[in-house]
């Protein structure tokens, strides 16, 4: 059993309840154990750091010093989550004079200090390929997806040394994840583009166009379903595709779940909701 | 001096381009060998010249130096000429020295003689010199290739290495090391340096046995002067490695400085022995043999240039094309052999001259970077003309190249800036200065000049090879006509906090900032930030500049009001709570919105999605506020130890 502190991010279980739900059975297939943070806070969603970086790396300082206490490394569902993780701990091991402001202020109001050399940051897609291994996953399989599977990464995670082994320009880890779970990945261009989740609230049709230029980068690619690893951005993708297809005039309409879900549905958990989603697909998908 | 009457190409030319370079106007390199123009030969024919047409007299003067020169470079020596009247290269050799070094050069070849003999020992058996550059701009590449060849003249056999790419654990195979480095930013190793130096700090190899030293390059109006030198001068002594001289720190005029630490390093070095022994005994000896050695090398002109440890390679380009007249887009496929050290533009170039030369793109200058040569390569904004094709794709690999994105495209991979161009103009981010330079402060101190630190954090600030290129990083430029774009938030952002700025001229640059079309248009600094050096000082900046504004105009605004509702809800549970997000940030109208667009019923029924139980999406819709949905907690339940975030906040900003 490899054994992770658990970082659900911020929305897993909020309003996006659907990954918290698929997270921990595909987990316990793949023999994956998430241990709780006890008590771990919201990671700012880089909109904190708008108004006060300080104040956002303390608070995820925090978090690192919360898993760091549970001796174990951090893994996260969320791309958003993990960029954000691993921004601020990059900037704790480059800058020593940002470490030591946020120490002191954990210090005094925790209790806890972070030493940086012991925590990394990982998003459970890098975990599945760099650690447990596609092997062990595709012997897994119950159902196999058999379907043309469209992958959106977004940018958070997609920097050097944030995304496992992986190529942060041109990512493969989800075809090859979708490919060992019995799916048809599909390639198209924008999978790494924004769809400026941070803004959702706050601008309006930018932030449709450019939720919309991905749906329909992936549905005309021939994607019958798109599955995101950002639980922040799925959010835009699927609540908001009707209204980007509108603002943009463009064809939108593709069934987009978390990347928790179809790796959970695959591996024989919920297979009722497995169901709805074929069934979606074929009437809604390319 | 004599000129040369005829010029020609023996066989097995190598295409290396050397003498090309060097006199373009007489020698065109092409597939198979060096040619001779038609332009400066007598029989106007375009070949290698082996009939031996003459040169016209007009050229002869002008040309015989350089057509020499190249012969001496030519690496595989099939580079021939002769004299008027008939005197043949070999023997104008001969003859040359006795016109004009008949006293210097044979008692400097005599002394070379007699230090071989005692320096026989050190000179025999491996005389590998590793060459390491680390370089951001192609300065430190430079001095390393010069550094190679000038290493030749004391019996060693260099290699200049890119440390990109390198194995740390094969430092240990070298015994004789110099490292040639800039430092970039503040105290950073140069981007092609980077991996090896963490690899190096990881790994801590043993390096006992390796003699070294290093030739530091930098800018010491930086705090961090050579710092990057002086952390591979440290790693190295702390891993037990010798060092042969102490480090040479060079500012911004390196060339001086670099020269001192050669001539100095060189026979220090070359005294190693091939069982790592260092000989200081024999250091006047081997300066003695190093000067007769380079006589003897401009005499016969055997002299083998240092190469580039870096494989040719092939690859598959996939260049957009469009065509303004017929509006037709597309991507061409082709198939191309290039030398591993060739740049975007370098393969640009040879597929124009060999394959279409209607492709169109802007080029660089061969003495540094082109801010509007950039293009989008495999996904990155990269300027075309300093950018390493190997530092983006491997081997057999797949290199996509596109036009910037955000920007009219006029033709295949040319770029109108007129955007760029017009927001600048009509925010005139540059100097307004008020008072005027030159009065005086209450104080007085004086007015309009800056200190040397505040001189140097504004440039640091603004330190970025294209801001044209940094507008393109953003992935909401492309998509929103009105933002100006990261760049020119970038320019305004520095302008405000310039010292010298008018107390007006800043209060403008904070009101186009805050204003439609400013900073708050960017959707996802995160886009920008991934972008290499470049892309994370942009974002950088995009945040101090937001943190500031909010300050300034108090929260004000959707952004504003997000960043304050936000940090609130966390501070009061410690996690976001979403509900009163969205009802604090959109507003009545802004909700009502999301119900007539049918946000909030996809909400509710999970449409697309499969969010498990429908109840969770009732729940949302049916407890005030209304038109939520997807909400499952209306109420967050606060974290463990709550008291502790509070705590955070109130130490760090009590705002909120």
């Amino acid at each position: 059993m490899v054994k992770y502190s658990y970082y659900p991010g911020n929305v897993a279980r909020q309003s996006s309840r659907e990954v918290e739900d698929t997270i921990q059975p595909l987990c316990r297939s793949l023999g994956i154990e998430l241990i709780e943070m006890v008590g771990y806070n919201g990671d700012g969603g880089n909109i904190i750091k708008q108004g006060n970086r300080d104040l956002q790396l303390a608070l995820n300082a925090r978090n690192l010093a919360i898993a760091m206490k549970n001796g174990h490394d951090i893994i996260t569902p969320c791309a958003s989550a993990q960029g954000i993780l691993h921004d601020s701990l990059k900037t704790f091991r480059e800058n020593p004079i940002a470490l030591a402001d946020a120490n002191r202020v954990l210090e005094m109001t925790t209790g806890m200090t972070l030493d940086v050399s012991e925590i990394t940051t990982n998003h459970l897609l890098h975990v599945l390929v760099d650690e447990i291994g596609l092997d062990k996953v595709e012997a897994a399989v119950v159902n196999p997806l058999d379907m043309d599977i469209a992958c959106y990464y977004g940018p958070h995670m997609q920097i050097e040394g944030a995304c496992g082994n992986d190529d942060a320009w041109n990512p493969s880890y989800m075809e090859q994840l979708i490919t060992a779970l019995g799916g048809r990945p599909v390639e198209y261009k924008t999978k790494t583009s924004s769809v400026g989740n941070p803004s959702l609230l706050s601008l309006g049709d930018s932030v449709m166009k450019m939720t919309a230029r991905v749906l329909n980068d992936a549905k005309k690619a021939g994607a019958q379903v798109l599955v995101s690893a950002c639980t922040q951005s799925h959010s835009n993708l699927d609540s908001y595709q009707g209204k980007a297809g509108r603002v943009s005039g463009k064809d939108t309409d593709i069934p987009v779940v978390n990347f928790t879900e179809i790796i959970a549905f695959a591996l024989g958990h919920f297979t009722d909701r497995f169901a709805q989603l074929k069934t979606r697909a074929m009437l809604i998908g390319s | 001096m004599p000129t040369i009457a005829k010029v020609w190409i023996e066989e097995d030319c190598i295409t290396c381009d050397a003498c090309q370079d060097i006199l373009p106007e007489v020698f065109e390199v092409t597939d198979d060998t060096s040619q001779i123009k038609a332009d400066v030969r007598e029989d106007g024919a375009f070949d290698r010249n082996t009939g031996l047409s003459a040169i016209k007299n007009e050229f002869r003067s002008e040309f015989s130096d350089l057509i020499e020169e190249a012969a001496d470079a030519c690496p595989v020596e099939i580079i021939k000429f002769e004299y008027e009247g008939g005197v043949a290269e070999e023997v104008a050799e001969e003859v040359a020295p006795a016109a004009s070094e008949a006293v210097v050069a044979p008692v400097a070849v005599a002394d070379a003689g007699a230090d071989a003999g005692v320096l026989a020992g050190v000179l025999s058996g491996d005389r590998s010199l590793a060459i390491f550059f680390g370089s951001q701009t192609g300065n430190a590449a430079g001095l390393a290739e010069k550094t190679a060849k000038r290493a030749v003249a004391y019996g060693l056999e260099p290699t200049v290495i890119d440390m990109d790419g390198y194995d740390q654990a094969q430092f240990s195979s070298h015994k004789r090391i110099l490292i040639i480095t800039s430092t970039w930013g503040e105290g950073e190793m140069p981007d092609n340096a980077d991996e090896l130096w963490n690899a190096t700090v990881a790994a801590n190899p043993s390096l006992a046995g390796v003699h070294y030293s290093v030739c530091a390059i930098g800018d010491s109006s930086y705090d961090e002067f050579c710092k990057a030198g002086e952390d591979w001068d440290q790693k190295f002594a702390s891993l037990g490695a010798t060092s042969i001289l102490e480090m040479k720190m060079c500012d911004v005029d390196f060339d001086e400085p670099w020269n001192e630490w050669v001539t100095e390093v060189l026979p220090r070095i070359a005294c190693v022995d091939s069982s790592g022994v260092f000989h200081e005994d024999l250091v006047e000896a081997m300066i003695a043999y190093g000067a007769g050695d380079e006589d003897d090398e401009g005499a016969d002109g055997d002299f083998n240039p240092p190469t580039i440890e870096q494989a040719p390679m092939s690859l598959t380009m996939r260049i957009f094309r469009y065509d303004p007249i017929k509006a037709q887009s597309g991507y061409d496929t082709i198939a191309v052999a290039l030398p591993g050290h060739a740049t975007i533009e370098d393969a640009l170039v040879a597929i124009k001259r060999e394959a279409d030369g209607s492709l169109t793109f802007r080029s660089g200058s061969i003495s540094g970077l082109n801010p509007l040569t950039g293009v989008k390569a495999n996904g990155r904004i990269l300027p075309a003309d300093t950018t390493r094709i190997s530092d983006l794709v491997s081997d057999g690999g797949t290199l996509t190249v596109e036009p910037l994105p955000g920007y009219e495209v006029l033709k295949d991979l040319m770029v109108s800036y007129d955007r760029y161009d017009d927001s600048r103009a009509n925010s005139k981010p540059w100097l307004e200065a008020d008072p005027r330079q030159g009065e005086r402060l209450a104080s007085g101190a004086p007015m309009g000049v800056m200190e040397s630190a505040q001189a140097t954090r504004l440039h640091a600030l603004a330190d970025v090879g294209s801001l044209q290129l940094v507008n393109a990083m953003s992935d909401t430029f492309d998509v929103d006509d009105v933002y100006s774009g990261p760049g020119i938030a970038l320019q305004r952002w520095v302008r405000s906090q310039d010292p010298r700025s008018g107390n007006s001229h800043v209060k403008k640059m904070f009101e186009l900032m805050q204003r439609k079309g400013g900073v708050w248009d960017e959707a996802d600094i995160s886009s920008i930030q991934r972008h290499g050096i470049d892309g994370s000082q942009a974002a950088d900046s995009l945040y101090a500049a937001r943190s500031r504004l909010l300050a300034e105009y108090k929260f004000t605004g959707k952004s504003g009001r997000l960043v304050k509702v936000y940090s609130r809800s966390v501070k009061m549970s410690g996690n976001v709570n979403e509900t009163t997000l969205y009802r604090s940030v959109l507003g009545p109208l802004g909700l009502g919105s999301n119900i007539m667009n049918g946000v909030s019923l996809r909400m509710m029924l999970g449409f697309t999605r499969n969010g498990g139980p429908m109840m969770r999406g009732f729940q949302g819709m049916l407890v005030p506020p209304a038109g939520i949905g997807k909400i499952p907690d209306m109420f967050n339940s606060k974290v463990v130890n709550h008291h502790e975030v509070v705590a955070i906040f109130n130490e760090l900003d009590r705002r909120f």
